[in-house]
């Protein structure tokens, strides 16, 4: 019937015809209209306001929420709270979702509904399109159609037979080519032949253009500009051919095949004359009407908001839930309304943006809709193809929905993080913000009105949605947190609660931030470049900061170290009391928990780090750290004593020889490491004191632990029977020494354990390099000092035992000596306990301190030896003690001497005194004789050591041929005077020593030479002697200066000389004795009384022998002393 | 031998003990008193000490040996809970302040508090304090506390021993230090007077405590 035709110069044709207004039904629609508007409006303040009043509800459950997962995490969740919070929130939950009496609404709409419902009811018997053809369908949508508009049969009869009285509607087809290919070289257009068909006759319209040149250009046109817009009329009558136009095809397509919602499709070229298809062109058919389009869209959005309205009450769909999918008769009529009044989809986009959003405010939909919607409707708009009017009606939904928007982003805690539909529910919200953001705004475009956006704050620019979205999140992260604080209230008043509460809040807000990260940043980056953590992030850092600094300054503070008893113990008193230690504990766990916290920001805000408050956090704790390091060394050391107090001395399994507490000990002292490593204290130079100070803590707590494993082993191996008392060399003993140094081993790998090389290298970096070395000797000396203190204590352990080993040893050795040869046993036993004490040392000791124990012992029975021979001197004990205790020393000595021959053990050390004792013990364990030949031979040594000769010379010459001894005694020179004239009257008198062995022999002598000092005797003696006295070991002669008195009755001693029998060549009897050397004696006397042998003789003062040998050396020593003084 | 490898301290031969901390504001020159003490050396340009220090010196006093553990800290407040942490232990307390710097000086008592609070004294009268004055080699002109004024302040604290050093000169600084192991021993030995009713044992735990609370050294 209708027959369109399209031409190309405009690239798009649109035909149209039989333009019949309906402007005059369309005029009356406004007023009513607007008037509902109102209304929606104030609905909408009151509903704005009631949610404001119950937000403390969201946060109860955004509370209970975060705390299970803080209980998942913590496991430090109140039970008590958490229901609380859950009832208020379904109590919130209730109020929010009672659906919005929809009665109003359509009354409010009353007035107009009878026209809207005529209109729609005439074009429902009038449909158009393919897909909305069947006659039965249509007592489907006019049942439909009386339900949404309530509209009572008879009124419904009456207005559909007036419908149906009313003319046919004009309807418009508009046919728009988008795009033609494989066309033929011939240009394009469009005919519409007769009879309900759409006939697209294609021409060659321009021979100066090829055919490919047009077709690109109608590519440029696809952002085809409103149809309903510029329903321009550019029909030409190229079909009559009266060019040069050449046909291509016609394309057919049927009118009864177009939905009402128009279709873009391929259609075929065909030419009548040719089987071969022409080519292919791209249609966009649709239908419109010649309505007003004002008109036409007041009555879609009128009907929208009907329709939608029935749709929520009829499903009861759940407050946003609906996305914008109505019923199939709905649906129908929509697209009918469209079709017939010749509304495009911006047009629909449009009025759905306005209607829905109207309903959103009381029945909130799905913001995935208002998203599309809003999408579709920015580009027309930027584009400049919305009216004023348009785009006032735009803003006006924008200003209906944005309140919901926001408060929807300010709730996003109440939604399950990580599932779909949250994130879709957030997509959608910023899809809306940034797709709105994008929009041109109107002058005096009052987006955020002060009366419903009170919390906006920035008022610089006012509406901008970027800064109304970070007061939005700002805002509720305020709420959110002051929520969370005041529902974990501290449950007392105590520091410890308070504390508790710091932690909880702290806890909380880092999984509020977590959930931030994993589930919301990437949707809130990508949308709107909003960095959603970071300003999370930057809100709670000050807001954390602010409430717990002070808290934590405080209780630093006021905490009072642990107080000492003058034994470096803790005093068990108030102070030191378990709330004390909790509070010290507690404050640490916050500072964990403050730790994860600050940590978060090097990801989320790494350029802000300076200012953030948290990020200094320690320096709140610089006064609480050494407490806790004292704390911690409080509770060290009652464990240790603990671990001692439990430990058996038992080897803890077959491989080792130590028992537990050492392992205790070293884990407690793990354990220090870890808090210290957990502390993970940010400052270099803090570290640095702080380490320093656990070496010192760590130190103290080695000693101690010495201190009371050496308690524990005190009495332990005391044996007491009715005979003896005697100390045993226990297992126990060597266990505890083992333990000691077990854990003295273990010290430098721990200290290193702290990070010291790391600290060293960051103060050289911070400070300066040889800052950091100051402080690297600092800390090696620590090191090196605890070791050594501990190895001292070792060492005080090792002695101790040396010590208790004393009494029986020094028991054996006096017995031993006492009853030697009476066929006693006691060495036996002395060898056999010490055998058995070195066994157990041996077997349980490491070598190195069974090294160390075996020369403590050596040093002490050095000790004891020495300290036996002096009181059995005092005592007077036999020459066969001392004998039978010298026999001992050198079983003894054997005894420790090492298999490999070397010196025994410290020998060094104590050589001194095994000397002294070796000397004592054999020259007391002498006979009188052997003691007065050893005199003589300390004589013989004195005279080979003198340089000088102050007492004059004696010149001899001496042979032995064969047993005989040949003497020749020369002269003497220089003889010192014994008479008061300065003269003398010297003789020399020959002895043989050892005395006793030369009984019987005569003793020759010189005469007396008068009154002179160089006397010359020249006299010659031989003395017969036995074989054995000829071969005899130390026998000597002994040369006797003599000052005769002037009666010729008695002599004095002037001065001696010794020569050994073994200085004296041996010589054939042909040998004469002037052929002898001439021997040079140095002349000397007993100088001092205090030799070893001397004082051994002198101890001998009950026997004869002994008494007139010291006697005669007295008065040999003395005379020189009188002479001495005469000379003066 | 293994008592070779052993190297360590004989019995009988392991030193008293004795831990000192020296006191003062920062920049008069602590480090550097003890260094001239320990490594008779003497650096003009030292940096601050970060927090606290640590030496050992093993010196001869009136025939006996002593290892001084020497704790040398940090004057600034901002390192107030790094060094005070250190103080408890203690047995020679050394209050320096630099005759040219008048603060420094006022500051003793502030110093002697905190020394006596952190380190738990019982008897703050007759605790070995020494106060050092340092730098004594500058000019008359550049010196701002007084001699009389100094001595003043020693009496009015339970006559604590005073003496002037110059680390820069090593003038004093053996002294210093001998005047503290001499102020201990009087303590010593009031002490073991007062207790000499009980047993010996009372005294020699205390002093074998005494050095088991330290770190020693050899």
């Amino acid at each position: 019937m209708n027959r369109f035709f399209i031409t190309m110069p405009e690239l798009k044709a649109i035909i149209v015809s039989n333009i019949s207004p309906r402007l005059k039904r369309a005029a009356r629609k406004a007023n009513p209209f607007d008037k509902t508007e109102k209304s929606k409006e104030l609905y909408h303040h009151d509903s704005f306001k009631r949610v404001q009043e119950l937000d403390g509800g969201f946060f109860e459950k955004f509370g209970t929420l975060l705390r299970e997962q803080a209980a998942e995490d913590t496991k430090e969740v109140h039970e008590d709270s958490k229901e609380k919070g859950e009832e208020e929130t379904a109590s919130e939950e209730e109020t929010e979702e009672t659906p919005p009496d929809q009665g109003d609404i359509i009354s409010n709409a009353l007035l107009n509904i009878e026209e809207l419902y005529s209109e729609i009811l005439f074009e429902t018997l009038h449909i158009i399109g393919s897909d909305a053809s069947i006659i039965e369908e249509q007592d489907t949508l006019f049942a439909y159609l009386q339900e949404a508009f309530k509209v009572d049969q008879e009124r419904h009869t009456v207005m559909l037979e007036a419908a149906k009285e009313k003319e046919a509607p004009n309807i418009l087809l508009n046919v728009e080519v988008v795009e033609g290919k494989e066309l033929s070289p011939k240009d394009a257009n469009v005919e519409n032949t007769p009879d309900d068909v759409l006939c697209l006759e294609v021409w060659d319209f321009d021979p100066a253009e090829t055919v490919r040149e047009k077709m690109t250009k109608i590519g440029d046109v696809k952002g085809v500009k409103g149809l309903t817009k510029l329903m321009k009329e550019i029909a030409v009558t190229a079909s009559t051919g009266k060019h040069d136009n050449e046909f291509i095809g016609t394309a057919t397509v049927p009118l009864k095949s177009i939905p009402a919602a128009g279709q873009t499709l391929w259609c075929n070229l065909e030419k009548k004359s040719k089987v071969k298809r022409q080519g292919l062109v791209k249609v966009k058919v649709s239908f419109s009407s010649e309505k007003n389009s004002h008109v036409a869209a007041q009555e879609h959005r009128h009907l929208l908001r009907i329709l939608l309205l029935h749709e929520l009450e009829q499903n009861k769909t759940e407050a946003f839930e609906w996305k914008g999918e109505f019923c199939v008769p709905a649906a129908t009529l929509v697209r009918q309304h469209l079709a017939q009044s010749g509304l495009g989809p911006t047009d629909d986009a449009l009025a759905q943006w306005v209607e829905f959003a109207t309903v959103h405010t009381s029945h909130p939909l799905s913001f995935h809709l208002f998203a599309d919607l809003v999408r579709k409707l920015v580009q027309p708009i930027n584009s400049g193809l919305l009216s004023d009017e348009e785009i006032k009606l735009f803003w006006d939904g924008a200003k209906k929905l944005l309140p919901s928007c926001f408060n929807s982003i300010k709730k996003l805690r109440k939604l399950i993080p990580g599932e779909k539909s949250t994130s879709l529910h957030l997509q959608s919200l910023l899809t809306i913000l940034a797709e709105l953001s994008k929009v041109q705004q109107t002058e005096n475009l009052d987006l955020f009105p002060s009366s419903v956006y009170g919390w906006i704050t920035s008022k610089d620019s006012p509406n901008d949605i970027r800064s109304a979205l970070t007061d939005a999140i700002t805002q509720s992260a305020v709420d959110w947190f002051q929520h969370v604080v005041d529902h974990n209230k501290p449950t007392d008043d105590s520091d410890e609660a308070r504390l508790k509460h710091l932690i909880k809040v702290l806890q909380v807000v880092r999984t509020d931030l977590q959930r931030a990260i994993d589930f919301h940043d990437k949707l809130f980056g990508q949308i709107m470049l909003f960095p959603y953590s970071r300003t999370l992030y930057i809100i709670y850092d000050n807001k954390v900061s602010e409430m717990t600094e002070p808290v934590v300054t405080d209780l630093c503070m006021s905490l009072k170290p642990i107080k000492y008893n003058e034994y470096d113990e803790p005093i068990q008193n108030d102070s030191n009391d378990s709330t004390l230690l909790a509070i010290g504990t507690t404050l640490f766990e916050l500072y964990l928990v403050l730790q994860r916290f600050a940590v978060l920001a090097k990801g989320l805000c790494p350029a802000d780090l300076e200012g953030l408050h948290a990020q200094q956090f320690h320096t709140w704790y610089h006064r609480g750290v050494a407490q806790w390091l004292d704390i911690a060394v409080y509770k060290a050391m009652k464990r240790i004593a603990k671990a001692v107090d439990l430990d058996e001395l038992q080897p803890v399994d077959a491989n080792v020889q130590y028992s537990a507490s050492p392992i205790d000990t070293l884990a407690i002292f793990n354990q220090i490491k870890v808090f210290w490593q957990q502390l993970a204290w940010p400052d270099v130079e803090g570290s640095y004191t702080f380490v320093a100070k656990i070496m010192d803590d760590v130190c103290i707590n080695c000693v101690y632990y010495a201190d009371i494993m050496s308690k524990k082993v005190d009495n332990m191996g005391e044996t007491e029977t009715v005979y003896e008392k005697k100390f045993e060399v226990t297992n126990e003993w060597c266990y505890a020494i083992n333990n000691i140094d077990y854990v003295r081993l273990s010290i430098k790998s721990f200290m290193n354990d702290l990070g010291v090389d790391e600290i060293i290298k960051q103060l050289a970096d911070f400070r300066s390099p040889n800052a950091a070395e100051h402080c690297r000797v600092t800390l090696q000396l620590l090191i090196d000092n605890a070791i050594d203190t501990v190895r001292n204590k070792i060492l005080d352990l090792l002695e101790v035992v040396a010590v208790k080993m004393t009494p029986s040893i020094s028991r054996f050795l006096v017995e031993g000596a006492e009853l030697l040869n009476q066929e006693n046993n006691s060495v036996d036993r002395l060898m056999q306990y010490l055998e058995e004490s070195l066994c157990t040392l041996s077997s349980q000791l490491n070598p190195e301190n069974f090294d160390r124990i075996l020369s403590i012992i050596w040093t002490k029975l050095a000790q004891i030896m020495y300290n036996l021979v002096e009181s059995s001197l005092e005592k007077r004990r036999p020459p066969s003690f001392f004998a039978n205790l010298h026999e001992m020393l050198k079983i003894l000595t054997g005894f420790f001497r090492p298999d490999n021959g070397a010196a025994p053990p410290s020998l060094g050390a104590n050589s001194e005194v095994l000397a002294k004792i070796e000397q004592l013990l054999m020259l007391h364990g002498m006979d009188t004789w052997q003691l007065i030949q050893q005199c003589h031979l300390e004589r013989l040594n004195e005279q080979q050591q003198l340089t000088a000769a102050p007492l004059g010379m004696l010149t001899v010459r001496m042979q032995f041929v064969h047993d005989l001894l040949r003497i020749e005694i020369m002269n003497a020179r220089n003889i010192r005077p014994m008479d008061d004239n300065g003269s003398c009257d010297p003789y020399v008198k020959v002895h043989l020593v050892p005395e006793e062995k030369f009984t019987g022999i005569t003793r020759p002598r010189t005469k007396t030479h008068k009154k002179t000092l160089f006397p010359l005797f020249d006299e010659i003696f031989s003395i017969q002697l036995s074989r054995e006295q000829r071969e005899m070991k130390d026998a000597m002669v002994h040369f006797l200066i003599k000052d005769q008195d002037f009666l010729g009755m008695s002599s004095d001693f002037v001065a001696e000389a010794y020569f050994p029998f073994s200085g004296i060549p041996a010589t054939t009897m042909e040998t004469r004795l002037d052929e002898m050397t001439q021997i040079h004696l140095k002349l000397s006397k007993p100088s001092r009384m205090d030799s070893p042998a001397i004082k051994a003789l002198d101890h001998r003062q009950g026997e004869k022998l002994a008494k007139d040998f010291i006697k005669k050396q007295r008065s040999k020593a003395g005379s020189k002393a009188s002479i001495t003084n005469g000379n003066h | 031998m293994a008592s070779h490898a052993l190297g360590g301290p004989r019995p009988g031969n392991r030193n008293v003990l004795l831990k000192i901390v020296i006191l003062g504001d920062g920049g008069v020159g602590k480090s550097c008193l003890m260094n001239r003490y320990v490594n008779n050396q003497f650096n003009d340009n030292s940096f601050h000490t970060i927090g606290v220090e640590f030496l050992n010196k093993d010196v001869k006093i009136n025939d006996e040996t002593y290892t001084m553990q020497i704790w040398d800290t940090a004057g600034q407040e901002r390192f107030k809970s790094l060094r005070t942490p250190f103080y408890r232990g203690t047995d020679i307390c050394m209050l320096t302040f630099a005759v040219d710097d008048r603060t420094s000086f006022k500051n003793l008592t502030m110093w002697k508090n905190e020394f006596l609070h952190y380190a738990n004294i019982k008897d703050a009268s007759t605790f070995p304090f020494i106060v050092v004055a340092s730098k004594a080699d500058i000019g008359a002109d550049k010196r701002v506390v007084t001699e009389s004024e100094i001595k003043c302040w020693c009496e009015v604290n339970d006559n604590i021993p005073y003496i002037e050093t110059s680390s820069k000169d090593a003038i004093n600084v053996e002294t210093a230090f001998a005047l503290g192991v001499d102020s201990w021993k009087r303590l010593e030995e009031a002490f073991d007077k007062t207790n000499n009713y009980v047993a010996d044992t009372v005294n020699l735990s205390r002093l074998a405590q005494r050095n088991s609370s330290k770190c020693c050294s050899n």
